[in-house]
């Protein structure tokens, strides 16, 4: 099990509902960003979003770790953090899905049970690490999985929205790679919950609110 | 968050292949059965929209219900269900499937199961929860689950041959629909023919030719639609899966090249 979890969590087949995420490309496109410029995205938010993201899943592993489990500090500092309403909102309905699997997985353990408990519904991250403490994955492997599912919910995305060549994807992530290790270790790094980075770059939130807006859209954001 | 797949839950190895337990499906505290979903698939333009439509024009009057969308655009489905009027448009919800509709009712039905469980959440407890599937192709099918019971809509304007065709919805959804009979003429249809070839590629399952101007179709489907929600209260309705894709094949084949017709 060690050995396939790591690879399950990182699966974009997962059945938790993350095809309905672009990271935050459909705004960008929308906003005038070319295909061309996509892997400065994925840069870009290995610097912002995939920081903050990582480091709040890994907080919650830890959480999920203990003996009585409790995700509100990391719950509230990343909800803090995430100004922007409907990208609370997206996390929020993102981490429904990854909720609902780890329900199924071990629906008993503590490190579960106390997801149902956060109000607000939990936060992707959160369930996130909840998910990886029932896969028993180290906090290594979490936080690359949530740098690497970053970078892949993109180039998928991006094959609906600026298609192209479906190969160059592959290597635009693979080009990431530097960018992805740093922001993994940057995010292992945090200790508290008060420590956790606010790194969602303002324009980021600026194009998230005008999604919520638009009538015809793809992605929840 | 309502946490209803919990307590009855079944792990897959003690499931049939295609059956769901029927326990999964009776889960309200009190014991009785949960809302009915009922999926309406089928290609785009057959009038999946017009059938929701009817339903709830048939059974709003009589049923608590509720309906999901699904869309390529997030929300125009919903939008059109919205301003005919039918339902009180908070009970009208548009999922977001990031263009992969055909897996959200399938593959991955996670944004349909949170949006129905929103409803039943906020207006329940409901009778009938209708999901319309992204207009897709003749493969889509939903998934158990997601769908206690889907019904399949062809239409006569899509070609007499698409019956014979076949594909999971066709030959193993609860209920097929060949719709817009009224035109039949106007494209040279035998809506007889159609309906015949349908009924042996369903071996016995029910075929509904519909015309909602045709007042005695629009009162048969509405009954089918209560008979099934008969047997789902009272247990005896087994949500079954059509299956997913038909065993097409990606090589050079001459009967299906429907299977390839993403044309949504």
């Amino acid at each position: 099990m060690p050995g396939l979890a790591p690879l399950l969590l990182g699966d974009g087949r997962l059945p938790v509902g993350a095809y309905t995420y672009s990271a935050g490309l459909e705004p960008a496109v929308a906003a005038g960003l070319t295909r061309d410029r996509i892997p400065a995205l994925l840069r870009a938010r290995l610097r912002t979003a995939a920081v903050t993201e990582a480091a709040a899943a890994v907080l919650a592993l830890r959480a999920a770790g203990q003996d009585l489990v409790d995700y509100g500090p990391v719950q509230r500092a990343l909800a803090a953090r995430t100004p922007a309403a409907p990208l609370r909102e997206a996390s929020a309905a993102l981490g429904r899905g990854v909720h609902r699997l780890a329900r199924r997985l071990a629906p008993d353990r503590p490190a579960v049970t106390a997801l149902s408990a956060v109000r607000p519904r939990p936060l992707r991250p959160v369930t996130l690490g909840a998910l990886g403490a029932v896969l028993n994955v180290s906090e290594e492997d979490l936080a690359h999985a949530v740098v690497y599912d970053e970078l892949q919910t993109i180039t998928s995305a991006a094959l609906k929205l600026l298609p192209g060549d479906p190969l160059d994807t592959v290597a635009w992530v693979l080009a990431a790679e530097p960018d992805a290790t740093a922001a993994a270790h940057e995010a292992l790094a945090v200790r508290t919950p008060a420590e956790l980075p606010a790194r969602t770059a303002p324009l980021t939130e600026e194009w998230a609110l005008q999604h919520a807006r638009r009538e015809r859209r793809l992605f929840l954001a | 968050m309502p946490d209803q797949q919990q307590p009855t839950q079944q792990p897959p190895t003690q499931q049939q292949p295609n059956q769901q337990q029927p326990g999964d499906h009776h889960d309200r505290p009190t014991g009785t059965p949960r809302a009915l979903r009922l999926g309406v698939a089928g290609p785009v333009g057959t009038g999946k929209s017009s059938i929701l439509a009817t339903l709830c024009r048939e059974l709003a009057g009589e049923l608590a219900m509720a309906v999901v969308t699904n869309d390529i655009y997030t929300d125009e489905d919903a939008r059109f269900l919205r301003s005919a009027g039918v339902l009180p448009t908070e009970r009208i919800r548009a999922v977001e499937t990031g263009a992969c509709p055909h897996t959200a009712i399938r593959d991955d039905v996670s944004a349909n199961l949170d949006a129905v469980e929103d409803l039943e959440e906020a207006y329940g407890p409901l009778d009938l929860v209708l999901v319309e599937s992204g207009g897709d192709n003749l493969t889509a099918t939903f998934s158990p689950a997601l769908a206690d019971a889907q019904l399949f809509c062809i239409d006569v304007a899509g070609g007499g041959d698409v019956a014979r065709k076949g594909g999971p919805g066709i030959t193993g959804a609860d209920l097929l629909i060949v719709n817009k009979t009224d035109l039949a003429p106007y494209v040279e249809v035998d809506v007889a023919a159609m309906v015949a070839d349908a009924r042996s590629a369903r071996g016995g399952l029910p075929v509904l030719a519909l015309s909602r101007k045709d007042p005695g179709s629009v009162a048969e489907l509405a009954d089918w639609v209560r008979s099934v929600l008969a047997r789902h209260r009272d247990g005896t309705h087994i949500p079954s899966d059509p299956g997913p894709m038909a065993p097409h094949s990606h090589a050079p084949s001459h009967a299906h090249s429907h299977a390839h017709s993403h044309d949504s």
